[in-house]
């Protein structure tokens, strides 16, 4: 049986299954005037491609935070001293339950939108064992 | 906070967890992971609200639940920082699989099919599009000198700089706005300003043309100029709000997480500065940034407020004065007042005002409000407070007054733009927090 009679028995609409991810691109597209005397309308497909980004590792995990250096990094967002809040929170549950866990609080410079490599760079060279970053909405 | 991270965990080998709400969290480990960053970021999510909330609800939010994973909050972060890695995390180059192809031409069908898929793909403001076959599209294309298969920029921000797209892509969405091929010089320069800006507040644009291209396609800039009274108008200002969902690939509570949106946002205020009525002196928007008067210009404003002078401009207390008052309850991040041919014969005959320039001026001199209530709005603390911690004048010295002291927000007088359009049959205004972002050429796309 034709595919777009079986897809209209089944109530379907061929053009529906054709822009479904898994099966976009594999619906024929016949030349639109052929298409027209059926009542059907070939369309230009509006949707934009998109390319996979390129696949980057993380860092390798810690195999546990005893007696580590965790930096945990204010974005600011919000200024005015209303982010910390959460952090400030995290620091008080290491100090309380991991105790040999050692917590540096640091706000970003700039404000929540800029970068601040210099901060980055800092955690490093200071042999930060790892970071909390956050908070953002 | 995907940028931080991942330079952190990329750069210096540290591994970082980052905290944030759900839209960041959702927006980060979706489509910006697939098509941006590419590394799979370990987050762990607080609940909604967690802005201006007092502590105790914060304490709460560490001690109850991950919203990612749904296990104890301080587990989650423990374990994002030391659970090792699995084969997929420290993958490295191109991505296994592919992005869902999107072939040129969809498969035929009818037309009220066509539009439910439309719909379903989110390719719509919800009112029927105008279906782009290949002869509307091709006679779209004779509004531009333009090839059809000229890459007009990589969309960046949602998706990266890897949708590159085409003058047929944007001539295609013209079409499905209800463009006529005129106008698709305007659309196609508005669609260079790719990705326009979004935010879980209440963000919006406005387009406004400057030029002769004004009157030759049919704009309105006179009576009704802000209303959807003028088919240029209204879908020029359509064409903008299916860019933004079809190729910046805003879709809401997937990429864009808007709490309320904005009204503005179903056409973005789209009209044509009143140029023909502007007094001696006033120079149109465009003429101001630079431009030729001759030239084609297309301006976008971003902002969130948009306040109306309510009933036209009285004899007792001349205009400037209401938007000084009206004004105040703006961030003071920027302004711009639209206004009635009349206000505009007002304020230079009357009161004065011989320059756009020199009502600005007086407004950013005049306009006040307190210390607190101008710290209070969270886009100017977000934005403005750490850099006044860091000693940045004058908000360095506003943070350090008294609550209660009135400081001037709107720091100089090019802050605050005017832009005439109207039909003289009232003299209204509207004082809004909209910022130009310097113009468009129109012209290089006709």
């Amino acid at each position: 049986m034709d595919r777009r009679k079986m897809l209209a028995l089944l109530g379907i609409s061929p053009a529906l299954v054709a822009a479904t991810p898994s099966f976009a691109g594999t619906a024929p597209a016949p030349a639109a005037a052929g298409c027209e005397s059926n009542g059907l309308v070939t369309v230009l497909n509006p949707a934009i491609e998109t390319k996979l980004a390129e696949r980057v590792p993380l860092a390798p995990r810690l195999s546990t935070l005893e007696g580590k250096t965790i930096y945990l990094v204010d974005t600011d967002w919000g200024g005015m001293d209303q982010n910390g809040g959460i952090l400030h929170e995290m620091q008080a549950w290491f100090a309380q339950k991991v105790p040999s866990v050692k917590t540096i609080y640091k706000i970003k410079s700039g404000n929540f939108v800029t970068d601040d490599p210099g901060l980055w760079k800092e955690i490093a060279d200071n042999h930060g064992d790892a970071v909390i970053i956050g908070v953002a909405g | 906070m995907s940028r931080e991270a991942g330079e952190i965990e990329q750069k210096y080998k540290i591994p970082t967890v980052a905290i944030a709400g759900q839209n960041v969290v959702s927006f980060g480990l979706g489509t910006n992971f697939k098509y941006n960053t590419g590394m799979p970021i370990r987050f762990v999510a607080v609940p909604f609200p967690f802005s201006g909330q007092p502590q105790s609800v914060l304490a709460s939010y560490v001690a109850g639940k991950d919203m990612v994973s749904g296990q104890p909050f301080m587990r989650a972060v423990v374990d994002a920082l030391t659970r090792p890695r699995t084969v997929d995390d420290k993958l490295s180059g191109p991505a296994p699989g592919q992005a869902a192809p999107e072939p040129r031409l969809l498969a035929p069908d009818t037309p009220d099919n066509l539009q439910s898929l439309f719909m379903a793909r989110d390719w719509t403001d919800y009112d029927p599009v105008t279906l782009p076959t290949e002869e509307k599209v091709a006679a779209m294309l004779k509004g531009t000198a333009r090839r059809p298969d000229e890459i007009v920029k990589s969309a960046a921000g949602t998706f990266g700089s890897r949708r590159p797209f085409t003058v047929e892509k944007v001539a295609t969405v013209a079409v499905m706005a209800g463009a006529k091929p005129e106008y698709l010089p305007v659309i196609l320069a508005l669609s260079t300003r790719v990705p326009y800006m979004d935010s879980t507040t209440s963000i919006a644009q406005m387009i406004v043309v400057n030029g002769p291209i004004r009157n030759k396609i049919g704009m309105n800039s006179g009576m009704g100029a802000l209303g959807p009274d003028n088919e240029a108008n209204s879908v020029i200002g359509r064409s903008m709000t299916l860019i933004h969902k079809i190729i910046q690939g805003y879709k809401e509570g997937v990429t864009g997480f808007a709490s309320l949106s904005n009204p503005l946002r179903y056409d973005n205020l789209c009209f044509a500065e009143n140029e023909e009525s502007l007094p001696d002196g006033w120079l149109p928007l465009h003429v101001q940034v630079g431009h030729k008067p001759t030239d084609n210009v297309v301006t976008i404003f971003t902002g969130w407020n948009f306040i109306n002078s309510t009933g036209w401009a009285a004899q007792h207390y001349a205009p400037q004065f209401l938007m000084r008052d009206y004004m105040s309850s703006l961030s003071g991040m920027g302004a711009t007042i639209i206004m009635d041919p009349s206000v505009a014969e007002l304020l230079k005959g009357a009161q004065g005002f011989d320059t756009k320039a020199a009502l600005g001026d007086w407004l950013s001199r005049n306009v006040e409000k307190t210390a607190e209530s101008y710290w209070g709005n969270s886009i100017v603390s977000s934005m403005l407070a750490p850099l006044a911690r860091q000693g940045l004048k004058p908000y360095a010295e506003w943070l350090n007054v008294p609550a209660k002291s009135l400081i001037k927000p709107f720091a100089t007088g090019n802050s605050i733009n005017s832009v005439v359009a109207g039909g003289k049959t009232a003299s209204v205004w509207f004082a809004t927090d909209l910022r130009p972002d310097g113009g468009t050429s129109i012209d290089e796309w006709m």
